[in-house]
């Protein structure tokens, strides 16, 4: 950790738009996202390219967060998508939490801003 | 032991009990399960919190011997009345707002019950000796004495509750319409973490670390393993996570795994089947530290050769300047110049309830939930940071009603531990700690060490300022930089300032971590301004008001960071408080005649909120009763949040405010709001509330619905889900300090009245007057209540309060404000609707306290010439200052 890092935001640059991501690298804003980012952000995480399943989950939770303005606990997760906990780690090798939602530009709660 | 027979609000009871150890508070709560009588204070009869009435007495329950009540009737608040037949006095706390937080309030309302039932009739006076026991954080004991004058109303047949309660047609917005929780929290019946009855849970205890800073070279845990009741012993090495608390950075151990780097770091945790034995056992385990060096100030820390607190991280490991315009050319064309060095304490937040999580496996295998049932006031981030810490994903947090909380609990504090301990000993556990442990486990106010110099033109108009600025940021970061920052965006107050030259350090130390604090940072930043605008006033010969007047940022020019403000409705307070200042001077006139040495002394504040890139989120449905479920986490303990959502949202859709139901405390049916933090309840939160409830509302309109019925026939969803996004998303330049800042301000001047004992130092606090604009007004007596509270709050920062680490250890050695240091509380509410307000309102709750320290050490100054540089204001402080030359006062910030 430096000084630089206790910076709660910056300024990236995904699939040609500039947006705001947190210390994580999750969208600050989820209506920065797009397709075309989460694409991106995929292969940075070494998925090279995102399928059908993948994207059904993606999806998924893009719906669950506008209706509800959280993420789903795992249970509601599995339930919506019809996989397994172990299913969805193996879609998503960095895990729900840090593949699937960040991949799918939901935001992590909000600390205090600097 | 004795067999006692008593009542129990008319229940005959039979109690064998110890003669020396069995207390009546034991009796009400575990064997009766009667939650209104509460403990504060371990047991040591100092805040009033556990008053029952024993034969019309009331009575310190805490430290009630049962074995004495032999024949005794006790009457406990439930049995003065419930929700649905309140008695007068609980009635009349809630219709003259009281009732903040709550969890003094039953024994408030006991303590009123004996003195009204001998004198219906009390003074002023009468009251505050009455309530000499009692201790409140919230209200600053103002609107607590209006409501027992009111309860004499009321049983003096003068007037009737129902008088008082808004009618069906009442506005939504202005009028003081009853919280929702208000009367659950006067009778007892609203339940806080201590409250929540979980059988067959164990209870933990935490080994503490009694060394600042020590590397932890083995943990023996054999004795206590063995002793009565023990389930076991967990160390850092039975954490499957992270092991780590993040708010910005995770540095800070769930339990520490080779340092402790402050006094009272968690080592280990020891479970058993009761609290005494858990306590007993952790004092056994043996823990071999090898003591390093304590760095226990910045200096320290910053000392060639200091070792690093976090090895990974500088012990400087923060800094922010601040540069605009041309200081140097400023200072050296000013008019007039003053500089000194302002000091200010450690100080523990002090809500009054202690900390208590309790933490439960909720279904098994791959959908086992972890349910925390904690005290955050940003729940989703709380489950998330200890999602990570605990390694388990599924977890739950809920937030039951929640005792103060001043900054305190936007920290995970205790829910790791009892987290930690529910998984790994699989089993329901409750972690209650001590007073004494509970500040010595929690977040602190940080100190900062201010020098500044201000410069003005031969106007009078402020030229320049520079300021050093080092903040003891302690063992962890928590949220220091934001601290620092927000101290930085509010740093010129209300004023236009062209030229400023600042810099700044965040500083690990051993000492105690800080973290937010009511107001976080610009009251720290605000006392060193504020008296030295004083300063400069009376260098150049300039009325203090004035001079504050003709200094008003005006719209088009710029704050600190250079950021152009939009509304700035400063000057229109100064305007309002001048009859009272010019009063108050006539007085302070007087008294000098006869010879005393009186005071009055001013601070302003401009208090902003909504940090560029801040977000809120809300989520509303439409009911089949018509009425509306608001969904956002959003928790209240004490401010109001309860009113200000379900007032907002009847506005909106022109219901009852009764008609509006929140879900606000659980992360398994709430939006994930962000903080109850900063002010931003209102403003974020309420903004988002407001456009949920918008669109609900258009969409019935363009469907010409006005019933559940009607909407749900025309196909259209009953649920939506609006947001609040600041219009700015920036940081600041990390070269420069300058970029966007805060959308929106609260303004403030405060004036405080003082004699001094010029002999003794002792400072008589006489009066207090807060003029405010926070926007429009949801609910008026919420609003007075924040600014008293505040200025409640703020005289104890000024003059009494103190957390040292070690030997503060509860609310006597805290110092902490009771009804005899109460002074008389003035507000003064001006209502400027802001253009981008939430309906017109921006919220209220921490600026109440930024400007009262350097009122008061202003007024000091006025009474006796005696100014003070370092908080809080003690009498021997006063004395020091007293003794000061011209010449030492000249050189004070060199």
């Amino acid at each position: 950790m430096t000084a630089e890092g206790i910076r709660t935001r910056e300024l990236r640059t995904v699939a040609g738009r500039e947006a705001w991501f947190d210390s994580e690298g999750f969208f600050w804003e989820p209506d920065d996202w797009s397709e075309a980012a989460a694409q991106e952000l995929a292969r940075d995480s070494g998925i090279p390219a995102l399928d059908e399943v993948q994207w059904r989950v993606i999806r998924f939770l893009r719906d669950y967060y506008g209706r509800n303005g959280r993420a789903p606990m795992n249970r509601e997760l599995k339930a919506g998508t019809d996989l397994s906990l172990l299913e969805l780690e193996r879609l998503f090798p960095d895990g729900i939490r840090m593949g699937a939602r960040r991949l799918a530009g939901l935001p992590n709660p909000k600390t205090c801003i600097e | 032991m004795r067999k006692v027979s008593f009542t129990v609000n008319g229940r005959p009871l039979d109690v064998v009990a110890d003669e020396r150890q069995t207390m009546l508070l034991d009796v009400v709560r575990d064997d009766l399960s009667l939650t209104g009588a509460k403990q504060s204070c371990d047991r040591k009869g100092q805040c009033g919190t556990c008053m029952v009435l024993v034969d019309g007495k009331a009575v310190l329950s805490c430290i009630t011997k049962v074995a004495a009540l032999q024949g005794a009737n006790v009457t406990t608040i439930e049995g003065l009345g419930t929700p649905g037949q309140p008695h007068p006095i609980q009635q009349a706390f809630v219709l003259a707002g009281a009732v903040q937080c709550g969890f003094c309030t039953p024994g408030m309302i006991v303590t009123a019950a004996e003195l009204l039932e001998a004198n219906p009739s009390p003074t002023r006076a009468e009251i505050r000796r009455a309530l000499r026991r009692n201790l409140c954080r919230c209200t600053g004991y103002a609107k607590i004495i209006d409501a027992i004058q009111l309860a004499g109303r009321f049983l003096r047949g003068e007037i009737a509750p129902a008088d008082l309660v808004p009618g069906p047609d009442a506005p939504p917005l202005g009028v003081s319409h009853p919280r929702p929780s208000a009367m659950a929290k006067a009778c007892g019946t609203a339940l806080f973490g201590a409250d929540i009855r979980m059988p067959g849970a164990l209870e933990v205890a935490v080994v503490r670390s009694p060394h600042p800073h020590a590397r932890i070279r083995g943990i023996d845990a054999t004795a206590a393993e063995g002793m009565p009741g023990v389930t076991g012993v967990m160390t850092a090495k039975d954490i499957r996570g992270t092991n780590r608390i993040k708010y910005t950075v995770a540095d800070r151990p769930v339990l520490c795994d080779d340092t402790v780097r402050t006094l009272g770091d968690p080592v280990a945790i020891v479970a058993a089947a009761t609290r005494d034995q858990a306590v007993a056992a952790a004092e056994a385990v043996v823990v071999d530290y090898e003591p390093l060096p304590a760095l226990l100030s910045p200096e320290a820390a910053l000392a060639d050769g200091a070792p690093r607190i976090h090895p990974d991280v500088p012990n400087l490991c923060h800094s922010q300047p601040i540069v605009k315009g041309d200081a140097a050319g400023a200072f050296a064309t000013a008019a007039a110049v003053v500089e000194a060095r302002f000091r200010t304490q450690c100080v523990h937040q002090a809500p009054l309830e202690p900390e208590v999580s309790l933490a439960y496996l909720e279904g098994e295998g791959e959908d086992a939930e972890l349910v925390i049932i904690g005290r955050s006031i940003n729940i989703h981030l709380a489950m998330a940071s200890l999602q990570a810490a605990l390694g388990w994903e599924a977890i739950r947090y809920e937030e039951p009603f929640s005792g103060g909380q001043f900054g305190i609990k936007v920290e995970v504090i205790t829910e790791g531990i009892a987290g930690a301990a529910a998984l790994h000993f699989g089993r329901a556990v409750r972690y209650l700690p001590s007073l004494a442990e509970s500040m010595l486990a929690t977040s602190k106010r940080h100190p900062f060490d201010m020098g500044i110099r201000l410069a003005a033109d031969a106007d009078g108009h402020l030229s320049a300022l520079a300021m050093d600025i080092t903040v003891d940021n302690g063992a962890y970061m928590s949220l220091g930089v934001v601290i620092l920052n927000r101290a930085l965006h509010m740093l010129t107050s209300s004023y236009f300032v062209p030229n400023i030259d600042v810099t700044s350090r965040l500083v690990y130390t051993n000492n105690p971590w800080g973290s937010a604090a009511r107001g976080a940072g610009p009251p720290q930043t605000h006392y060193a301004l504020e008296c030295a605008v004083d300063m400069l006033a009376e260098k150049m010969g300039i009325d203090p008001l004035e001079f504050r007047r003709r200094n008003s940022l005006k719209p088009g020019e710029t704050k600190a960071t250079g950021h152009v403000v939009r509304e700035w409705p400063f000057p229109g307070l100064c305007e309002a408080i001048q009859p009272r200042y010019e009063e108050a001077r006539r007085q302070v006139e007087a008294a000098r005649a006869e010879g005393v040495h009186r005071g009055v002394g001013l601070g302003a504040a401009a208090f902003g909120i909504a940090m560029p890139g801040d977000k809120s989120i809300a989520a509303i449905e439409l009911d089949p009763d018509d009425g509306v479920t608001v969904y956002v986490a959003a928790a209240d303990p004490g401010e109001g949040t309860d009113s200000m959502l379900s007032q907002l949202v009847a506005a909106v859709l022109e219901l009852p405010p009764a008609r509006v139901r929140l879900h606000t405390r659980s992360t398994a049916d709430t939006t994930a709001s962000g903080p109850a933090s900063g002010s931003r309840v209102t403003y974020m939160i309420g903004g988002a509330a407001v456009d949920a409830a918008r669109q609900l509302r258009m969409a019935m309109d363009e469907e010409g619905a006005r019933t559940h019925a009607a909407f749900t026939a025309s196909g259209r969803p009953t649920r939506y889900v609006g947001r609040r996004t600041t219009l700015e998303t920036a940081p600041l330049d990390p070269a420069t300090g300058q970029g966007p800042s805060f959308e929106v301000q609260v303004f403030s001047v405060q004036m405080a009245e003082v004699e001094v004992d010029t002999a003794t130092g002792e400072v008589r606090l006489l009066r207090l007057t807060s003029a405010a604009d926070p926007g429009r007004v949801i609910h008026p007596l919420n609003v007075e209540g924040q600014l008293e509270g505040g200025m409640d709050m703020g005289a104890g920062f000024a003059l009494r309060e103190e957390y040292v680490a070690g030997k503060t250890r509860d609310w006597v050695t805290f110092k902490f404000p009771n009804i005899r240091h109460a002074v008389d509380l003035q507000t003064i509410v001006v209502e400027t609707p802001r253009e981008l307000g939430t309906l017109g309102s921006v919220g209220i709750g921490e600026m109440a306290m930024v400007s009262t320290a350097p009122a008061i050490v202003n007024a000091i100054r006025d009474a006796c010439g005696a100014m003070v540089f370092e908080l809080p204001a003690t009498p021997e402080r006063v004395r020091v200052a007293l003794a000061m030359t011209d010449a030492q006062l000249a050189g004070a910030g060199t």
